[in-house]
């Protein structure tokens, strides 16, 4: 079935990331209404900026939009805006709640408690609107920020911008937080503060466009082999996108009226600090007795970090690389392309295309694979990451064709993910500096798709056989009543690379939230009809 | 047949409830209230019954109407219905439940048909038969050991996971090491004595982890590197 | 009133079901007991004039039940006649017959339900076939809405072993087994080195099973709530 997608009607940054298109830098506002009238007269004078799906060199009279920006609201701000009640109560009960109060799904405690949040979060059902500004320099997303905060005053206060942000050397009320690209050696990458390339397998659905090449190892998997096109097939639309079917064959459960769900989606924005200083020195000390004894340090720690998150460094994943020699020839043959392409100069036509060339077949030897010849998890741990976010096909373990599909137990859990770094961290050794990533997901049900993956492949390994290990990198890692770190991790083996089982313990927490919500994106229909206060689900 | 899997068996029972009233409440609801007051985990009287598995009681009201064009249609009596997944033989999974908790059963059944007869451990038997619903199919997804040994095989299995993390630097210590992780296993091989299904064991029924498991591995290894000084 | 005790939830699914489908029914119960009890080695007389290649590919239609690994013991049972025990005791006189569905498994229903319907939607609608007004597996929502329908809470859940989900308990026998023979094979006067040897090996074999128990995840926040409510009022 082929799916046309009405993308002017979708806000942007979700049928595509809005990376793809340079736009390295962020801001994130959140704002609460204080009268209905108001706020939705603010809501509809927004909407003129709000940013489509559609291409961003076709909204702007040909030209990409210096910035972009976005709305999305939580629970209590379409209350404060005066939706009716019978819509208020068609929203499914995670949104309603809130991710606060739903932290014990979620595994947000010690360090990660609400209490421990950036101020802005803490007062109870004050968030009602976050509002996301993407730019491509530092000018433009500023120019676009003063314009909305200069349409404020029109609100007379009713509409309130909210501070409480934590930034740098100890500020914490900000009336915004940031994001970036991190830049290294004066090039943006698509790093994280840990220092892994992210972002790599967004999933792929119905109607975005993308080709058989593009849906390699980001689509759901068949029965065909991972390594070429009709190894994948597009998601469908609903997982993503509420209105449309989904993957169970039929329309996710939406709020009513159809017209304010239809297009749109829900979102789960979290602050995740980054404890950097943690894990370089984790990294150092865990490796010390990896692998081969006359294996090099760096070897050492660059395989342990490779076998915490399923790829290494440079993104190139484990089932496939499974070894420090054949990751770092993945690495400097894409280092290379990306050099001619991008940034040599006396570089001929013929030179750039073959560089794009490769670069396009080292992207898909990037997301091309599958678990199946990897059930040990000799090449990629069975708790790493990536195995754990996405398992793929390997949740029919070794029983080929138990399941209907390979991914029967997975492609109703993919999210698409948006956000971006935030903060720097130069300093390796640095834990409490202002560095982490604003995670943003994107699915039609919160509860289903990232609180799933959240409570049940993260913070707990049952479906994995794991028992209750956790996620090396993200998981909510304990202490004991001396207050020491007590994460464990078990790296399989691998024994043609002569790597025995190798057993992490004292793992700190490495990643803790520091706040967050869940949202509601609204289509651009529904962002006009909430704006006009016209909503009526009679 | 359809009962057993492996030497696992599911028991389905439906004991009918008398008619009546008592203090202005019908039986099955006296019944019921009773049964909800029963205390949890290790305190369930469930918890005595040797070689329990998983087990449930609830009442059944009636049977449910599932809309046009389906036939309404009712319960002319209420039952209280036990499902059990047990190890070993019917007979004497009932025995034991009759040697256990039978003063606990007389009282809590007393407003069920004709229960009032059962006096004795055959009694009761004869009695739960009676009431017993063949099952048609039994999946059984984990293991048809006796009960002793799941609760042995959890334990040895936690122990062990703490012995291999706390040892673990034993293996990369050249020949000091060698000998001290042989050494810490001997020990650790006569701390669990895992032919013994009694003791020590994992508590059953219990809803945390006994701390005690963690610490006598400790303990174990603090010793062998004592003695290695 | 719970239906979770530790990791496990209790699903106790009552669905009329009548006539044809009834026997049908009984049929493929039957033909799939009788070929889980061939693999097991206890089928009897039968089991030996039944041919193997049948009985395997029935055995192999519940591959993708055992494969979930969420399950501890689940069982059918359906009712052609309520006990009757008595003079004193109405009959009753119904025109269905009733199938009794009990499952212990592990995770809610909410959040499993997708898990057992996208995997196994064939064999979901075998065991359901044709009881009145069953809509089929997929889609999810009115197999959802059906199954809750006729769901019947538990009053009282044991469970032996709240902290341990089915594949722990799995996974802990077979790491007792291995274990047990490591123990056995270890000769009188090994040496260290060759102890150790053996011991990486056990590693390796075992290297799936090393995974502690704790008494997490929440299975439900409402029932979180109860539980923290008693232990405050007791």
């Amino acid at each position: 079935m082929n799916i046309t997608l009405d993308l002017h009607d979708i806000q942007g940054n979700i049928v595509f990331g809005y990376g793809r298109w340079g736009y390295p830098l962020s801001r994130y506002l959140l704002f609460k209404f204080n009268d209905g009238v108001k706020a939705r007269d603010f809501i509809s004078a927004l909407v003129p900026l709000v940013t489509s799906s559609a291409p961003l060199d076709k909204q702007n009279g040909g030209t990409p939009p210096p910035a972009t920006t976005n709305i999305a609201f939580t629970y209590a701000g379409l209350t404060s805006l005066g939706l009716p009640d019978a819509s208020m109560r068609s929203f499914p009960d995670d949104f309603r709640m809130g991710m606060k109060a739903r932290k014990d799904i979620l595994g947000d405690d010690g360090p990660s408690r609400p209490e421990k949040w950036d101020p802005v979060w803490k007062a109870h059902r004050s968030v009602h609107m976050l509002l996301t500004i993407n730019g491509q320099s530092q000018e433009e997303l500023d120019g676009r920020y003063q314009e909305i905060v200069g349409m404020l005053e029109n609100t007379d206060g009713d509409v309130e911008l909210l501070s409480g942000h934590r930034g740098v050397k100890g500020v914490n009320n900000l009336p915004y937080q940031s994001g970036n690209a991190i830049v290294l050696n004066g090039k943006p990458t698509a790093n994280e503060h840990f220092h892994y390339t992210d972002g790599i397998s967004d999933p792929v659905f119905k109607g975005q466009g993308r080709s058989a090449n593009e849906t390699i190892g980001a689509g759901k998997p068949t029965r065909e082999p991972a390594d070429t096109k009709a190894g994948w097939d597009a998601l469908e639309t609903g997982e993503f996108l509420l209105g449309h079917r989904d993957e169970t064959c039929e329309y996710p459960i939406a709020p009513e009226p159809r017209l304010l769900s239809y297009n749109g989606s829900f979102m789960v924005y979290r602050k995740l600090h980054q404890n950097v200083g943690k894990f370089t020195d984790y990294i150092q000390k865990a490796s010390a007795n990896y692998g081969r004894p006359d294996d090099s340090p760096e070897v050492k720690q660059e395989t342990i970090k490779a076998k915490f998150a399923g790829r290494w460094s440079n993104g190139a994943p484990l089932a496939t690389y499974p070894d420090y020699a054949s990751a770092m020839k993945f690495g400097q043959e894409w280092d290379n392309a990306a050099a001619t392409l991008f940034y040599q100069t006396d570089v001929s036509a013929e030179q750039k295309s073959a560089a794009r060339a490769k670069l396009e077949e080292l992207k898909i030897k990037r997301r091309a694979f599958d678990y199946d010849g990897d059930i040990k998890g000799a090449k990629c741990p069975l708790g790493a990451h990536t195995r754990r976010t996405n398992p793929r096909g390997s949740l029919e373990f070794d029983v080929t064709g138990a399941f209907n599909t390979p991914g029967a137990l997975v492609d109703r859990r993919r999210i698409l993910r948006r956000g971006l770094p935030y903060g720097e961290s130069s300093d390796r050794n640095d834990n409490d500096g202002e560095h982490g990533i604003i995670f943003m997901a994107i699915n039609s049900s919160i509860q289903r798709q990232f609180e799933f993956v959240q409570q049940q492949w993260v913070n707990y390994g049952n479906d994995f056989k794991l028992a209750n290990e956790k996620d090396a990198l993200l998981g909510n890692h304990a202490t004991d009543d001396q207050g020491n770190p007590i994460g464990r991790t078990v790296i399989n083996a691998n024994e043609t690379l002569e790597q025995p089982t190798y057993m992490c313990s004292g793992m700190p927490r490495f990643v803790e939230t520091r706040g967050g919500d869940y949202f509601f994106i609204p289509s651009m229909t529904a962002l006009r009809m909430i704006g006009e206060g016209i909503i009526d689900p009679t | 047949m359809g009962n057993r899997f492996g030497n696992a068996y599911g028991l389905t029972v439906l004991i009918p409830i008398k008619h009546g009233t008592e203090d202005n409440r019908s039986y099955d609801k006296i019944i019921r209230d009773k049964l909800q007051q029963w205390p949890l985990d290790e305190q369930s009287p469930l918890s005595k019954v040797p070689n329990t598995y998983l087990s449930r009681v609830f009442l059944l009201n009636d049977v449910f109407y599932e809309g046009a064009p389906a036939i309404e249609e009712h319960l002319k009596n209420k039952y209280l219905v036990f499902s059990s997944n047990f190890f070993g033989e019917l007979d004497d999974y009932l025995t034991g439940m009759w040697n256990t908790i039978g003063d606990l059963l007389k009282e809590f059944l007393q407003h069920c048909v004709v229960f009032d007869k059962v006096n004795s451990s055959a009694d009761f038997v004869r009695y739960i038969k009676r009431c017993q619903i063949k099952t048609s199919l039994f999946f059984n997804g984990s293991t048809d050991k006796p009960l002793d040994e799941q609760l042995k095989a959890l334990y040895v299995k936690q122990a062990f996971i703490h012995f291999a993390y706390l040892s673990d630097h034993f293996r990369y210590e050249g020949e000091r090491g060698a000998i001290k992780l042989q050494d810490a296993f001997k020990r650790f091989v006569n701390l669990i004595d895992i032919k013994n299904f009694n003791v020590p064991s994992w508590p059953v029924a219990t809803q945390s982890i006994p701390a005690d498991i963690e610490l006598s591995v400790k303990a174990i290894i603090n010793n062998v590197k004592e003695a290695d000084k | 009133m719970s239906n979770i005790a530790g990791k496990s939830y209790a699903m106790n699914v009552i669905t009329p079901i009548t006539g044809w489908p009834y026997y049908l029914n009984r049929f493929i119960f039957s033909l799939l007991q009788f070929s889980i009890s061939k693999q097991l080695g206890n089928a009897g007389f039968l089991g030996k004039i039944v041919p193997t290649a049948l009985t395997d590919y029935v055995f192999g239609k519940l591959n993708g039940l055992l494969t979930l690994s969420l399950i501890h013991y689940a069982r059918w049972a359906i009712i052609k006649e309520f006990p009757h025990l008595d003079s004193s005791q109405p009959k009753e006189n119904l025109k269905y017959n009733y199938m009794l569905f009990f499952s212990n498994f592990n995770g809610s229903w909410t959040q499993y339900v997708d898990s057992f319907h996208m995997s196994i939607p064939e064999g979901l609608d075998r065991f359901w076939f044709k009881n009145i007004k069953y809509p089929g597996s997929v889609p999810l929502q009115p197999f959802h809405d059906y199954i809750t329908y006729n769901q019947i809470w538990t009053n009282h859940y044991y469970n032996a072993y709240p902290v341990a989900a089915s594949n722990d308990i799995k996974g802990a026998q077979e790491l007792s087994d291995a274990l047990t023979r490591f123990i056995a094979a270890g000769a009188e006067q090994e040496s260290a080195e060759d102890f150790q040897t053996r011991y990486e090996n056990l590693l390796l074999d075992q290297q799936r099973n090393l995974g502690l128990m704790e008494p997490t995840p929440i299975v439900s926040l409402s029932a979180e709530a109860v539980l923290r409510r008693e232990s405050e009022d007791g």
